[in-house]
């Protein structure tokens, strides 16, 4: 009965030898091929990718489930018997046209290949695109586009190509960061003593600055109406976020609590007459 | 179970059975543990800038047990590496082929274990010493390790430790090079080393630190070891990934 009925189905021919049959024998190829596929992306999921970075195992496991989902085709193409090659010719004349009108999708993708192979930054770094507002958290770098969570909690998609080609400050790459800020002091303080409690009142209440390196003081500039001193100060870097925004809170009550004036801008005006 | 230490009275380390309430009096802090309901207990952490720490616990009997035990130094102001960085006030010289057995004190940090049937769950965590609670960086900005830091003395044995501060560790220390040198610093993953407590003593598995030539570089080889002492052996607070040992450079 079953013969009986696929003898009946490879007598019946759809287009240039390609019979019901060879396409009924086709779909079950590309059926077991999609199973595998899938079972295969499930394994590595579970036992390889753990292993792997993040978006170093998303990509692969991309790339094994599309390699396999490819090769059903190719052996499902086989078994029709059908000379493909005038659809191949047309396809690749197609592909011209296609390459020509989407040749930023296509430059994307390039970028995108060429970002997972050197690996600037990686899926959780903290980065920073020099010359935009784009700081944040990478989320991931998929086949077209680079995903960063900005410290705001939105969400910003870079094309890869874009993000190729720019200055990417990684904040993430060394163990510790530093932090900086200026605060001015009048004339007729002793900077000795301003620095002096400015740096108790750090090691005090500043529980990330690191005791080494040191916090160092540095006049930055005799400005028109104060001593500028620069604060130099460093952290673990995921920390930034209890030191960068309180240094100079910290700074400015150490002033103070020691009467230490922090002047106004003011300016002495002589009259000619005078 | 107290202990008294300059002028004031503080609890010891230990288990504790609580049936109604609890008061326990550390150096900076103070813990209130009290029965608020049939099987629920209250917990409360006070400490000197006057933070406030509040639990509820649910338990299944009538009464509550905790252990309070000091802890591995890596917690406070938060969990950020394994190593410790113990800055020796005096250096040690040590001549060439020599070797020498030091006791250096290194803080610790205090941890409260919930038991229950056969379990001891972290409860809470902190230290009574936050002021002195920083990192630092051994190394270079690029390339370094972060670790907690702390300013450490020589001391006779392994009874110098300050309750609720500080443990003892032993460091043997031993020089195979050709010449002399001053030791500094100690830098080891101390998330190797178990902390054992005794009344309100704790002491801390010996280092053994070796200098040598590694290729051109002279470099002092630091590893553990583990101690035999009748000390209670303190539960682990943080989860850990358990580092060998360290190669130190030679300043």
């Amino acid at each position: 009965m079953a013969l009986e009925f696929l003898s009946s189905l490879s007598e019946i021919e759809i287009i240039g030898g390609l019979t019901l049959l060879s396409l009924f024998v086709g779909g079950i190829i590309m059926a077991v091929g999609v199973i595998i596929a899938r079972t295969v992306r499930v394994l590595f999921a579970k036992y390889y990718a753990p292993k792997l970075p993040q978006d170093s195992a998303k990509n692969f496991g991309k790339l094994i489930y599309f390699g396999i989902i490819i090769i059903s085709f190719l052996v499902f193409t086989s078994t029709t018997g059908v000379d493909f090659s005038g659809l191949l010719v047309a396809g690749g004349i197609f592909g011209i046209v296609i390459g020509f009108a989407t040749q930023s999708v296509i430059s994307n993708l390039i970028s995108g290949i060429f970002l997972m192979i050197e690996k600037p930054v990686k899926q959780g770094d903290k980065i920073e695109i020099v010359g935009s507002d784009v700081i944040g958290t990478l989320l991931d770098i998929s086949t077209f586009s680079v995903r960063v969570q900005k410290f705001d909690g939105t969400i910003i998609r870079i094309p890869n190509e874009s993000f190729f080609t720019s200055n990417i400050r990684s904040l993430s790459s060394t163990p510790i960061r530093r932090s900086e800020a200026i605060i001015g002091i009048a004339y007729k303080e002793d900077i000795e003593a301003a620095i002096s409690v400015m740096g108790k009142e750090i090691r005090k209440s500043m529980k990330f600055v690191l005791i080494l390196p040191e916090p160092e003081f540095r006049v930055k500039e005799l400005a028109d109406s104060s001593v500028n001193i620069e604060i130099l100060v460093w952290h673990p870097r995921d920390d930034w976020g209890q030191v960068g925004p309180v240094l100079l809170k910290v700074a400015k009550k150490a002033l103070d609590d020691n009467g230490i004036e922090i002047p106004f801008p003011q300016r002495v005006i002589w009259n000619a007459k005078d | 179970m107290s202990e008294e230490t300059t002028g004031k009275t503080f609890s010891n380390y230990g288990l504790y059975d609580i049936n109604e309430s609890l008061e326990l009096d550390l150096p900076n802090t103070e813990i209130r543990i009290k029965k608020i309901s049939e099987n629920v207990f209250s917990y409360s952490r006070q400490n000197f800038d006057d933070d406030l720490i509040e639990k509820i616990i649910p338990i299944q009997s009538s009464k509550l047990q905790i252990e309070l035990c000091p802890i591995r130094p890596l917690n406070f102001p938060a969990r950020r590496t394994n190593h410790m960085y113990l800055d020796v006030d005096t250096p040690v010289f040590l001549s060439e082929n020599s070797s020498a057995t030091v006791f250096l004190r290194c803080p610790i940090e205090i941890g409260v274990f919930f038991v229950h049937d056969g379990h001891k769950d972290s409860l809470d965590c902190f230290t009574c010493n936050p002021v002195d609670s920083r990192f630092c960086l051994y190394g270079s900005p690029e390339s370094g390790t972060l670790c907690k830091y702390a300013k450490t003395e020589i001391v006779e044995s392994y009874d110098d430790s300050i309750p609720f501060i500080n443990a003892v560790l032993k460091v043997n220390l031993q020089n195979t090079l050709s010449k002399g040198l001053s030791i500094t610093k100690v830098v080891f993953p101390v998330s190797s080393n178990s902390i054992y407590y005794k009344d309100s003593k704790s002491i801390i598995d010996s280092l053994h630190a070796v200098l040598k030539k590694k290729l051109t570089l002279e470099i002092i080889d630091v590893d553990f070891e583990k101690i035999q002492t009748d000390f209670t052996l303190s539960p682990t607070y943080e989860k850990i990934e358990t580092v060998k040992h360290m190669d130190m450079g030679v300043d």
